[in-house]
């Protein structure tokens, strides 16, 4: 997309996202606006310089003369930050969504020596599943096929600041009670934590294939929690110390990737969207070449907005 | 309660139609000379003109038209009545152009109440009674052109009659003496009594005279057009976009050539209508084609194609402007003083604190570059970007106006 021309009045660029006229065309009444948002996504709050010598009208000299993009028409790439409303001005502190890499259960594989990338791997089929379980289970692996092992996605909400302390409440008006998670239908869905196999229904699948899921505290508990665990590895110090928010806690939220059907029985998409790799989890063997395909899924803050993409690469153990 | 979006209410949207005009100008040398590769091309085979095999119409591109850049603009036919003098067996595709003609009148006419016989063209509209046009040529512009419909009072055709014929392409005279069609009382004047919409007459004024002294000379009947008069020589379909041009153009007044043949006048003086004047096409008496006259009368015996490029080379420029009617939803986003002062953007914090801010009584700011408008499912169904970033903080309020166009 080009700039748009900023040399005079200010214009507003409108169009149909294809979402829209997706909707539109099937004519059964899902077409109807009914809210908006406001957007920044080219805004670089870096660039503010509040220090500036030459007083307040300089702040924001850089920020004024960004240039901006014309509108994107696909759904997911436009409004990606969004701006908020919050009920009092006076705060110095907002929260955001962390990844907790803490517990060997919710670790990436990028720190687990050997595989580099902070990806979650998920394994798509049985045969992958036993490549991976025949040395000790890799952390940062997840069970897509059959949910057994407890490997999973864990992502916290709070103040990620050394300068309150963590056992001050989080204001209320700044806790993330409702999670939205975005990733394409066509790799898998999410599921809960436990053991139990429970896999999540979309809300909506777009004309992408992007399947948006709502996830809140009260009606998903097994997925979003504000009880944060007592003991997570043995005492309520090393509790601390193992969040990966610093300050005031909100909300958790965990999820693991039940792999689709088609990435578990075909390897067309496979061929079609990733490649091969080569990878030795520990089984004695050597390593394997596996097909693969790198997708990211999207969270997102469903009442302060927070965006938070998270990394996955789906493998599958290429028959020998 | 922290929040990232604003419903809208009934007060916040409201619908707009507007009518949107365009000026389309076509000048002659695309229908003629641009595309004949420096006139080593034959009339017809130019690259812009394409022909079909059953040579009911043809179809002008305003580029060769098997490149994918070229632009469908408009066909070209033409007809006759059942009634016309002009139908006989023995005329070239007689039964196409007597079709061509019905089916042309069948659509823009009618039928006469009560039963299934076809209406012909009036020459002023009035249905009952009056002049009816027998002979026509047919102007078929593409939606690409006219889009809703063409603006009334805008149609302008512009005719070379000079004599005697030779090819503007070439350098010649044709365009030296010229006739003016014009829907000129459109925009205040138009008939409704068409099962497709409105329409107007096109009435016909000399312009230029180069050639000639006394031409163009234009009469109606036995009278002669004097200045400021005109006369009505077809009809204008605004909605279908098709201008239905009567035979009578490239006719003598005098509705006789040399008693080869008795026509329907014509509204050229006769004197344009020698036998060399329209050219082979439109052709003279001969004794190849006895049965020709001049002007229209020549379709008796060549074919729609034929006329057609006769037709099209003596196009010195058609102009109109076309209408498209916008269907616009207005969305007043407000976003009031306490509202979106906040940001989401990964770069408003860092380690949790707000850059812009020194203390938590700073005011804080935040900047918009785009708006989103959502489903109540929360799917962004559209989105407006602003051509640069607008400010927003505790002390400013905003409304932007987001138009969707249907």
């Amino acid at each position: 997309m080009a700039f748009l021309d900023n040399s005079g009045d200010i214009i507003l660029d409108a169009v149909l996202t294809d979402t829209g006229r997706f909707r539109l065309a099937k004519g059964d009444g899902s077409f109807k606006i009914a809210k908006f948002a406001l957007g920044d996504d080219e805004i670089d709050y870096t660039q503010y310089d509040k220090n500036n010598a030459s007083g307040s009208a300089y702040y924001d000299l850089t920020i004024m003369q960004t240039p901006v993009l014309e509108a994107f028409t696909n759904n997911a790439s436009s409004m990606i930050s969004k701006l908020v409303t919050m009920s009092r001005n006076n705060l110095m502190y907002l929260p955001i969504i962390k990844l907790n890499e803490e517990s060997p259960n919710n670790q990436t594989t990028g720190i687990v020596a050997g595989f580099g990338s902070n990806f979650f791997y998920v394994a798509v089929d049985q045969n992958t599943e036993n490549e991976v379980a025949n040395g000790t289970w890799t952390s940062g692996v997840i069970s897509g096929q059959t949910l057994t092992q407890p490997v999973c996605v864990l992502l916290e909400q709070g103040l990620d600041t050394m300068e309150i302390p963590p056992n001050v409440a989080l204001d209320v008006d700044l806790v993330e009670d409702q999670y939205i998670l975005e990733m394409d239908n066509r790799f898998g869905k999410p599921a809960k934590k436990d053991g139990k196999i429970s896999i999540a229904s979309p809300s909506f699948i777009d004309d992408d294939n992007i399947a948006s899921y709502y996830f809140s505290l009260a009606q998903t508990p097994g997925y979003v929690t504000n009880e944060w665990p007592t003991k997570v590895q043995g005492t309520e110090t090393q509790n601390i110390n193992a969040a990966r928010i610093r300050g005031p806690r909100g909300t958790q939220f965990y999820f693991r990737i039940a792999s689709s059907i088609d990435l578990a029985t075909s390897t067309y998409l496979f061929e079609k969207l990733g490649g091969t790799t080569s990878l030795d989890f520990g089984g004695g063997g050597g390593a394997q070449t596996y097909y693969f395909i790198d997708s990211n899924v999207r969270v997102i803050g469903g009442t302060t907005g927070f965006t938070l993409d998270i990394p996955f690469r789906y493998i599958k153990l290429q028959p020998s | 309660m922290a929040t990232v979006f604003k419903n809208l209410t009934n007060n916040d949207i409201t619908t707009t139609r507007t009518l949107l005009h365009e000026a389309i100008p076509i000048t002659g040398s695309i229908l003629s000379g641009t595309y004949n590769n420096n006139s080593t091309l034959a009339l017809g085979s130019e690259t812009n003109i394409k022909t079909y095999s059953h040579g009911m119409f043809e179809s002008i591109y305003d580029y060769p038209y098997l490149s994918s850049s070229a632009n469908h603009i408009f066909d070209m036919t033409m007809g006759y009545g059942t009634g016309s003098a002009l139908s006989s067996s023995s005329n070239t595709q007689n039964t196409k152009k007597i079709n061509l003609y019905q089916q042309l009148a069948q659509v823009l006419v009618g039928f006469t109440t009560g039963s299934s016989d076809i209406r012909p063209f009036d020459e002023n509209g009035d249905l009952t009674e009056g002049t009816k046009i027998k002979e026509c040529f047919f102007l078929n512009f593409s939606r690409l052109l006219g889009k809703d419909e063409i603006k009334k009072g805008s149609f302008s055709l512009e005719l070379g009659v000079q004599a005697p014929w030779s090819s503007a392409a070439d350098g010649g005279t044709v365009f030296n003496t010229r006739i003016k069609i014009t829907d000129a009382s459109g925009s205040t004047g138009y008939k409704v009594n068409s099962p497709v919409g409105e329409y107007g007459i096109l009435y016909a004024t000399g312009t230029v005279n180069q050639g000639v002294a006394d031409v163009p000379v234009l009469w109606t009947g036995s009278a002669e057009i004097v200045e400021g008069q005109k006369v009505a020589v077809g009809l204008l379909y605004y909605q279908t976009g098709i201008a239905v041009l009567s035979g009578s153009v490239f006719n003598s007044n005098q509705g006789t050539i040399a008693g080869v043949m008795s026509t329907s006048p014509g509204i050229l003086d006769d004197i344009l209508c020698s036998s060399s004047f329209l050219g082979s096409n439109f052709g003279g008496p001969d004794a190849a084609r006895p049965t020709q006259g001049s002007g229209f009368n020549a379709i008796t015996q060549s074919s729609i194609d034929t006329i057609s490029d006769a037709l099209r080379n003596r196009i010195y420029n058609i102009s109109f402007n076309n209408t498209t009617e916008l269907n616009s939803t207005i969305y007043f986003c407000r976003a009031n003083h306490n509202d979106f002062n906040f940001s989401a953007n990964p770069t408003y914090l860092s380690s949790s604190k707000i850059r812009v801010k020194n203390v938590s009584t700073d005011a804080p700011v935040s900047y918009v570059t785009s708006v989103g408008l959502y489903s109540p499912d929360n799917e962004l169904l559209a989105v407006a970007k602003l051509s640069e970033p607008l400010k927003k903080s505790p002390e400013t309020e905003l409304t932007l106006r987001v138009r969707l166009d249907y």
